[in-house]
Formats: C-alpha cells, structure tokens, sequence
C-alpha cells in the first residue's frame, strides 16, 4: 500500500506530464527519488538523464548507472566533462559558475528533449532550494542551479513534483520506495563549488582522492545514523611550504566541512575526535602528496553556509 | 483554527509555516504587502524574519503596521517581525554593535505571556544585524544576551509577542514551546 505522499507525487506526475518527459537525475536522494516515482506513475514515458560533467566524485557515474539498471528505469548518460570544463574556464566567481552550470545543463536537456520529443522537464526541487534562490523579498543567498540557473526563455515546461517537501519527507519516500537512504546531499554544480576559484582538471582530480578519504574514512568508522548531516572536502587558491624528507615542498591546502543538521537550513560543525582527525589528515597528505596542509571548517550556519561557493 | 505567516522574506519562513502545521494547526503563508483587511479568518499572526534592514528599509515591510494597528488577534513577531512590532510601538532600534549569528545562549526573567514557562537559560538561533533598544512599557522585555539587551517581550493586554532568535529552528531550544504557547493565545 503505497503512503499519501507518494500517491500525491504521482498523481501530480500524471496529472501534469502531457506526452513524453525527461528527468533530470543526479543520482542524489531527491531526484532518484523522482525518477522511481515517475517510473511507478508513467512508466518509459519518461527519459532519465544522468550529466557527467567531469565535476561529480570517483565512481559515481558507475553508482547512477547501477541504480537506473536496479530500478528498471529508462535511463541515458552524457558524457560531457571536455565541455563543461571548456565553459568553466577562467571563472571565479560562485554564481557565475552556478548560473554557467546550470545554462550548460538546461542546454543539454534541450537538446535530449528535442531528439526524444519531450516537452517536459522534470526535475528532484525541493523546499530549501526554492527558498534560498530569492524570491520577491528574499536575499539571494546561492542560487542552486536548479532553480537559479534556469534561463528565461526556456522552452521546456518544467514539473517539480518534490517542490513543497523538505529533505526529512524525501527521505521518508526514499525508504519506502527501497533506496539508499544514508546518501549524503551532493550539489547540483557537484564539485565545482569545491574548488575554490578557478577549475583545473588537475585541481579536480586532487579534490577527487581527497573527498573519497573523507567519505571512506567516516563510513567505515560511523554507523549511518551517526555520520555529520554531509562531510566533504574543499580545495584551496592557497599553497603552503611543507617538508617532505627533508625536501621543501610548496603544496595545495585542502579543508574538511563536516556538518550536522536535518534539513540544511541551519547546522553545527560536526565534532570529531582529535585522532580521528590526526588519522584521516595523514591519510590525506600521504596519498595525496600534492596536498600538503589539512585544515577543518568549525563554522556553524549561520553565518557560514554549508558548501563554500 | 488559522494562522497565517507573513512574509517578510526570511529564509526561515517556510520553517515558520511548517511548525504551526506540525502542531495542527492550518497556515498559510501570505506576502507581507497584500490588503490584511481581506483576510476575515485569522485566528492569530506570525511575522517572519527576513533580510531588510529595519534601519533603512521599512518599504520592503510593506503594510504589515496594518496588522498591528487593527488586528484583535495575536500577533508573534519573529526577528525583523519583531523589531518592526517594536518600533511601530514607539520603541527604539538600530544597527547592533555585535549582531549575533548561530549558537547564543539568552535570560529569561519575568516570564510572561508565551514565554510563562521557559526556563532562565536557554540556547538558541539568532540570524541579526539590527536590534532592539527599547519597547513602549505597555510591553515587557522578559529576555536578554551578552550582546542584545531585548531578545524577548510581550505584551498580554495586546497578545502580542516578540522575539530577537528563531523559536522555528530545531536548534532553538523550547522554540515548539512558544509557538505552543501562541497558538494557546490564538485559540482563547
């Protein structure tokens, strides 16, 4: 017996989608959560698609293709990292990236929809996100791209069926409908917001290693339950001296975020133990030699915000 | 039983919304420059927080004083809801000399109105660059922080309340509590 929340999401999928659609499907909680939903309200009647922007972490495009394939659903993947790369080139500032990213998107799912014939755009928004995009008296706190970076003159119709829930209730859906419910949250723009200023494919892949430590490091020492709310890590424009045997080295700084909260809208630094801390540290600066400073964000929100960019 | 949210822009006003919704009571949430007269069923009124400066930029707090000059039902300012509540009572704010962001720990004293039970230390959630001075005495300041000297009053001739932290973060300690409390109000 499927819960009136799902009931009511597909309802509103039926209700709206008229003739073929296209999902947008980072693969994160709220849009797998939509391209299962739609599956259960309209079947193939509804492309999924997955974007490798080159800017996602080490094995997650294997993960999304596996959840497409575990679900039944009808999936695409783009492979498309040369031109999101190409777009990012010498920007610096945050919303400039999110707004390139989130045109470079919405171009290519115009492009999908036009060879699948869809007029239809759906996509995982939920509650916080139309929230912190500024409306008519809110201050643009980060436009997720999303929302924020949607041109005007888009000529797909969009569906957000998740747009009144936050991420506790999408949570609920994501259990009932048999998911991976201890998924942390991973921005729309990926890690692009994480290297911070411009992006360089060889900032990228240190960010890379050094993310799937901090992700191996807490899995493997806490259960879901007790793991901070999202914990990641941030590359810096900042180089530091270090001494490897003996060699003076003039390497890149990266800092672990680790947050606790429920639903994004406020948060405290997660507090980890001081060896716990030493441990995951060495690790970094021993397979990521290039990394050569370790340092931790102990900022709650507000005044911070969760990501850096 | 209804309680409408006014939305003075807050990132926090859904949050506001949903809390009312959690102890069942129905909300909506409504711009804060329509024509308040139109709404005939109101039971009780939130103001939310938002980004304006109260310094500078009352305009984008549209015609909420119409609420506070006619209304026969509570009234719970959240933040700038509160400092304008403050103001419109010939109170005095200004820009704070340290705004308080995050984790801050308040007294409570003479605890009145909404605020009857909530113990004389508590943490909560604050978000401000601007504060509270002082509040016509038709009011009671019940509250206060090493930075800000009114982080709560009351007024139980008017039923209406304020507070300077977000009571409908999870983070805010007895925050249910108040909006329990008001909802109380609103149903007398």
């Amino acid at each position: 017996m499927t819960s009136k929340l799902l009931n009511e999401i597909v309802e509103k999928i039926r209700k709206e989608l008229k003739g073929k659609g296209i999902l947008a499907c980072s693969g994160g909680t709220d849009s797998s959560v939509l391209a299962v939903a739609s599956k259960l309200a309209v079947g193939d009647q509804i492309l999924s698609i997955f974007v490798d922007t080159g800017l996602i972490r080490e094995g997650e495009r294997e993960r999304v293709e596996l959840f497409f394939k575990k679900f039944g659903i009808n999936y695409k993947i783009l492979d498309e990292s040369k031109l999101f790369f190409e777009k990012l080139k010498g920007i610096v500032d945050p919303e400039t990236k999110r707004k390139v990213i989130g045109q470079t998107f919405i171009e290519l799912f115009e492009r999908e929809a036009k060879l699948s014939e869809a007029e239809f755009l759906l996509q995982g928004t939920i509650a916080p996100d139309w929230i912190e995009s500024g409306g008519k008296n809110r201050d643009t706190i980060k436009s997720h791209h999303n929302v924020g970076g949607l041109p005007e003159k888009m000529n797909l119709k969009l569906i957000e069926p998740l747009r009144d829930l936050y991420k506790d209730d999408v949570r609920e859906l994501s259990e009932e409908l048999g998911l991976n419910t201890s998924l942390q949250p991973f921005p729309g723009p990926g890690l692009a917001v994480r290297v911070i200023g411009e992006i360089t494919g060889e900032k990228v892949e240190i960010l890379k290693k050094v993310t799937r430590i901090v992700e191996e490091e807490i899995e493997s020492s806490m259960k879901p339950e007790n793991r901070p709310w999202q914990y990641f890590a941030v590359i810096l424009p900042v180089r530091t001296t270090g001494v490897h045997g003996d060699k003076r080295s003039y390497g890149n700084t990266v800092a672990i975020r680790a947050i606790d909260s429920t639903d994004a809208m406020t948060g405290t630094f997660h507090k980890f133990e001081w060896d716990f801390l030493e441990e995951l540290s060495t690790k970094i600066t021993n397979e990521v030699p290039s990394v050569n400073r370790v340092v931790l964000d102990i900022t709650d929100k507000p005044p911070a915000t969760i990501e850096w960019e | 039983m209804k309680i409408y949210v006014v939305d003075n822009g807050g990132q926090w006003t859904h949050k506001e919304w949903k809390v009312l919704k959690k102890l069942g009571v129905d909300s909506e949430i409504v711009d804060n420059d329509i024509n308040f007269e139109e709404i005939k069923d109101s039971d009780g009124w939130v103001l939310s927080g938002g980004a304006p400066s109260i310094t500078n930029e009352i305009p984008k707090l549209g015609r909420i004083s119409e609420i506070l000059d006619k209304t026969s039902v509570p009234v719970f300012g959240i933040c700038i809801g509160a400092q304008f509540m403050a103001l419109h009572f010939k109170g005095e704010v200004r820009a704070s000399p340290i705004p308080e962001f995050g984790k801050t720990k308040v007294n409570f004293f003479n605890q009145g109105g909404i605020f009857k039970e909530i113990p004389s230390e508590i943490v909560v959630w604050e978000n401000h660059n601007d504060e509270i001075l002082s509040i016509s005495d038709d009011f009671k300041i019940c509250s206060n922080s090493k930075n800000c000297k009114v982080q709560a009053f009351y007024s139980d001739k008017k039923s209406m309340f304020g507070v300077q932290f977000h009571p409908e973060v999870e983070n805010t300690q007895y925050g249910t509590e108040m909006f329990k409390s008001f909802i109380e109000y609103c149903r007398r």
